[in-house]
């Protein structure tokens, strides 16, 4: 472990190089640039708004901030898993031509969407400005649910940026799974409102209990509980160890398969 | 030999040939309830010894699908050996298939910050060199061109280029000479002996035997995954010479 870390401290440079020259090549040729990220989760929000609080009559206090949250930390976990996915496949040239850690792409990967994380939060704060709305002083905390995020993030990526090299469907699956996922997480609806035999079966999920520790640290003011707390760390350990050993297992032949 | 600047001991490689490769799970899947041996393995290096001095520029000569480039590839860390070890002394930086990693969607500046920032040269140093690194090249018109848009020949001046700015200990060659013209090979052999002059090392891998009798002080011939004799190039190229001769009616096994 304390030869990865400082492998990675060496790669540093290359990862950075690698997180900002993907979303140059993102949005290459594109007049808005990298205000499209801006502004496809801003459009959503419009859409789910409009349908949840017109259509529906959803009363949830402070909507738009909920939503905004939501969507936020949902597009967090889908652009870095979706990048990290393809991000061995799509640098076959490189890494059949010099030698590179397996890992550094997936992580990069993940650095980019950090770093689109950044900028949309930025948005949710002059959002917050313009609705004139305060949040409580547990939001001070938030930056540590994130934290969170990125070590699930770290161990869902790695695994995904191999196996997909192995079996190409994975691209696929985890697109039906991101789908699926946007719904089964409370971003346009509140966590209580799901019957209880599904809150029961949900509440498993890591993804939920973060969004639900973001929900309360930003718009109501509680602190998560020891039991919420405790849970969410043990998951992310799990899924960090689980997905880093699956990784590790396949990573020493991949470049034999790109 | 301690004081080689690459050793290779006993290196087999060897890779599974797949007929119909199972790409999908369930192909996986059905091909795991049908236990029909579906791929050959092929042996693409058995047993390799052989040891680089430093200052030498070693030439290595075979026929396609001889494991050239696998034993290439592996020196680089590209791949893993089955069996065996190799041991390099420095940074050894692998030219192989006209690039350095490059990515076709980037400029030829981002390309070369992009590289050498993988071979460890910090954002600072490199900066300035790009002007220098451009230059040799001549190409300066394209300095914000992107990578896809460039011709073989092009893309190999701009690796060359790179990879000898980033100061190796070991340069590795894959045929990259044969799309450059003459004016570009022969600033590249001058480049090279003045980096054999620092007691540094060149693996070189070609088909054209002129090259080879030209620059190399030692050849190795390898056939079909063997080390099938190494020694003075004029020797070794008329082995081969005669050997493919006598061999002419065989087929390349790939």
């Amino acid at each position: 472990m304390r030869a990865i870390i400082h492998e990675m401290w060496d790669m540093r440079n290359i990862l950075f190089n690698f997180a900002i020259s993907d979303i140059k090549i993102r949005y290459k040729s594109s007049v808005l640039g990298i205000i499209w990220s801006l502004i496809e989760p801003l459009l959503l929000l419009g859409v789910l708004f409009f349908v949840f609080s017109t259509l529906f009559k959803f009363e949830i206090p402070n909507f738009p901030i909920y939503l905004l949250l939501g969507l936020i930390i949902w597009n967090f976990f889908k652009n870095s898993t979706n990048f990290a996915l393809s991000s061995l496949v799509n640098r076959t040239p490189l890494l059949t031509q010099i030698y590179l850690p397996k890992s550094i792409p997936a992580i990069s990967a993940c650095l980019s969407a950090s770093i689109m994380l950044i900028i949309e939060l930025g948005v949710l704060g002059i959002f917050m400005m313009i609705l004139g709305y305060t949040p409580p002083i547990t939001v001070i905390l938030l930056p540590l649910v994130f934290v969170m995020m990125l070590a699930i993030i770290l161990g869902i990526s790695l695994p995904l940026s191999v196996l997909n090299v192995k079996y190409r469907d994975v691209e696929f699956i985890w697109g039906i799974i991101i789908h699926a996922g946007f719904f089964v997480t409370p971003i346009f609806y509140r966590f209580d409102m799901l019957p209880e035999y599904l809150q029961n079966i949900f509440q498993f999920l890591p993804t939920i209990q973060i969004l639900t520790m973001a929900h309360d640290l930003t718009l109501y003011g509680t602190l998560p509980s020891v039991n919420t707390v405790a849970y969410s760390i043990f998951m992310t350990a799990m899924i960090l160890l689980v997905g880093y050993g699956i990784f590790r297992k396949l990573q020493a032949r991949i470049v034999e398969e790109l | 030999m301690t004081n080689a600047s690459i050793s290779v001991n006993n290196v087999s490689k060897s890779f599974r040939l797949f007929h119909e490769k199972r790409t999908t799970i369930y192909e996986s899947i059905s091909g795991f309830f049908n236990r029909k041996q579906n791929y050959e393995i092929l042996k693409a290096l058995d047993n390799v010894t052989f040891d680089v001095r430093p200052g030498e520029m070693f030439g290595i000569i075979g026929k396609n699908g001889g494991g050239k480039t696998t034993l290439l590839r592996i020196i680089s860390r590209i791949i893993k050996p089955d069996s065996g070890s190799v041991q390099t002394n420095g940074k050894v930086i692998p030219l192989l298939a006209l690039g350095l990693g490059f990515h076709p969607e980037l400029t030829a500046t981002a390309n070369i910050l992009q590289s050498s920032i993988l071979f460890g040269i910090g954002k600072k140093e490199i900066s300035s060199k790009i002007d220098e690194i451009i230059q040799f090249t001549g190409l300066e018109k394209f300095a914000d061109t992107k990578i896809k848009n460039f011709s073989a020949g092009m893309q190999m001046r701009l690796a060359f280029a790179t990879a000898m700015q980033v100061k190796p200990d070991i340069l590795v060659l894959d045929e990259v000479f044969a799309v450059g013209d003459l004016d570009f090979q022969t600033k590249c052999y001058e480049a090279i002996l003045s980096f054999k002059k620092q007691g540094k090392s060149i693996i070189f891998v070609s088909h054209d035997m002129n090259a080879i009798k030209e620059h190399c002080d030692r050849v190795l011939f390898l056939n079909k995954g063997k080390v099938e004799s190494i020694g003075e190039p004029n020797e070794i190229i008329k082995l081969y010479e005669n050997f493919s001769k006598s061999h002419s009616g065989e087929q390349v096994n790939i």
